[in-house]
């Protein structure tokens, strides 16, 4: 895995303005490698539309973010810098999860023997040649997940990961990610489970209304509400509604 | 890009669907057309020709003519009517174009190729070989109908095989051309239920279009002609066409790159 000086992630004064009236304001954050980033906040907050910024999926009215330095459409081959959980990962029910796979190994030009590794490290062999239409939400986002690791990318952005897993698989995961970042990949965890977030991150950046209304280590997060991490997300986001 | 695209196209039953109800729909038109019109001219069943009058057009299968528009890959249908594998086709477009987008497969696509035109250009190939392929099919089917058809009835082949082939190689390349026509309007329009309401209108204004401005004008003005399905028929040229195929393909061919210039430009301004 590459680790370099330039951030793995950098959103640098972000802003974005729709017609409903949802905005986002001059979000700025860096994930660095080695690190977990925990991307807080409440429904409506913000939190995917920087997401999708950040991949190109959504064009920002001003402001830029940048992977590994450079933004993420510059990529010539992007799954293999950056991988994605998102929208429990646009399954097709009528394929099935080996299906789904494949086509993802052409998207990001991956030999086909990476299927059926990625498939046994999710735990999801058997279940590969049944179609996703049969499956359980967590065995759709186990599936996710799978084809986020394909092209063995240096970072992992993941919104609610955690949907649908059941307690052995959100243990998995937790030891996934930190087994990722522990070997110099950044991960940005959007999730609202602040458990999971508790256990697994390093840094927690707070979105509310729109707007960063925090960043800092976790450890400072939660020293300084005796340990409650619950209190602190509470007292930052509380009294700004999520939508805006 | 373009060998995931395909794959989308052949993982799913959409596609197989769209070609069975097409192969169908020309079995049937063809085998109306080669067996119950010149039974209902000769009086074998009905009244016959005299009592049935001009409701009754006149297919003479032992003319090159006749033989000719029974090869055609969209249904030998008469000027006017739209043939269920016409619509097969285009809706194949259609769904390719949606697909994506209804279950949410288009970030997974964008995430894999940031830029769009190329990503669009990867399901246009894609797209446009499917159409190929069931270009194709349906052309061999309407071969093999119309030589069991005259050999049954025992009457000769009026068709060198240059004529045969052209027909069908332009029939193959017309329903390419018109399965990538549905998939940039399935770009267009995103949701899979707009999509296919789109096409359809669009295919079934075609003939009310052409027949009022026919009333208005006393003749087909050119611009009349100019509109997808009668351009493709006019590529295929099995029957009588005021463009010759080559202008018509020119002409199919710009329609349609119009067509993906504007959803390359829609996809491009959109967030995914």
């Amino acid at each position: 895995m590459t680790t370099t000086d330039t951030p793995p992630i950098q959103a640098r004064g972000l802003h974005k303005t729709f017609r409903g009236g949802a905005a986002v304001h001059d979000v700025s954050f860096t994930v660095s490698s080695g690190r977990v980033v925990g991307l807080l906040g409440p429904n409506g907050a913000g939190k995917t539309t920087t997401i999708r910024m950040l991949l190109g999926l959504a064009a920002p009215d001003s402001g830029d973010s940048l992977v590994h330095g450079r933004p993420y459409r510059e990529w010539p081959r992007p799954l293999q810098v950056v991988g994605t959980v998102l929208d429990a990962g646009g399954l097709h029910p009528g394929r099935t999860g080996r299906q789904h796979l494949q086509v993802a190994a052409a998207q990001a030009q991956v030999a086909a023997d990476r299927i059926d590794e990625v498939l046994a490290e999710v735990d999801m062999t058997a279940a590969a040649d049944r179609p996703i239409n049969g499956y359980s939400l967590g065995m759709r986002q186990r599936i996710a997940l799978a084809t986020a690791l394909l092209a063995t990318p240096q970072v992992l952005i993941l919104d609610e990961p955690s949907n649908g897993l059941d307690p052995a698989g959100m243990h998995w995961l937790r030891q996934r990610m930190r087994a990722f970042a522990d070997a110099g990949g950044a991960v940005l965890l959007s999730s609202h489970v602040l458990s999971d977030v508790k256990q697994i991150a390093d840094d927690i950046v707070v979105i509310a209304g729109g707007r960063v209304v925090a960043d800092l280590p976790l450890a400072d997060a939660v020293a300084s509400h005796d340990g409650d991490l619950e209190r602190f997300y509470l007292e930052l986001t509380d009294g700004r509604a999520g939508v805006r | 890009m373009f060998r995931a695209e395909l794959l989308k196209l052949t993982t799913t039953t959409a596609p197989r669907v769209a070609l069975a109800v097409g192969a169908g729909g020309l079995i049937l038109t063809q085998l109306v057309f080669v067996t119950v019109m010149p039974m209902l001219a000769s009086g074998q069943i009905g009244p016959g020709a005299a009592a049935l009058g001009d409701s009754l057009p006149t297919v003479d299968l032992s003319s090159a003519a006749a033989q000719l528009a029974t090869l055609s890959p969209l249904g030998s249908s008469s000027a006017g009517s739209i043939g269920i594998a016409v619509i097969a086709v285009v809706l194949l477009g259609v769904l390719a174009g949606t697909g994506d987008y209804r279950h949410g497969g288009i970030v997974g696509a964008a995430l894999a190729q940031p830029r769009r035109a190329r990503l669009l250009l990867a399901k246009a190939a894609a797209a446009g070989v499917a159409g190929l392929v069931t270009g194709l099919a349906f052309a061999l089917v309407s071969l093999l109908i119309l030589l069991g058809t005259l050999a049954v009835l025992d009457v000769p082949v009026a068709l060198d095989p240059l004529q045969i082939g052209g027909v069908l190689a332009r029939g193959t390349g017309a329903v390419a051309a018109l399965t990538v026509l549905g998939l940039a309007v399935g770009m267009l329009a995103r949701s899979q239920l707009a999509g296919v309401l789109v096409m359809l209108a669009i295919l079934l204004l075609e003939p009310i279009v052409q027949s009022i401005a026919q009333l208005i004008s006393g003749a087909l003005p050119v611009w009349a002609q100019l509109l997808p399905l009668s351009l493709a028929n006019a590529v295929i040229g099995a029957g009588e066409f005021a463009l010759n195929p080559a202008v018509a393909a020119a002409a199919l061919l710009a329609l349609t790159g119009g067509a993906l210039a504007l959803a390359a430009l829609a996809f491009n301004r959109r967030d995914i």
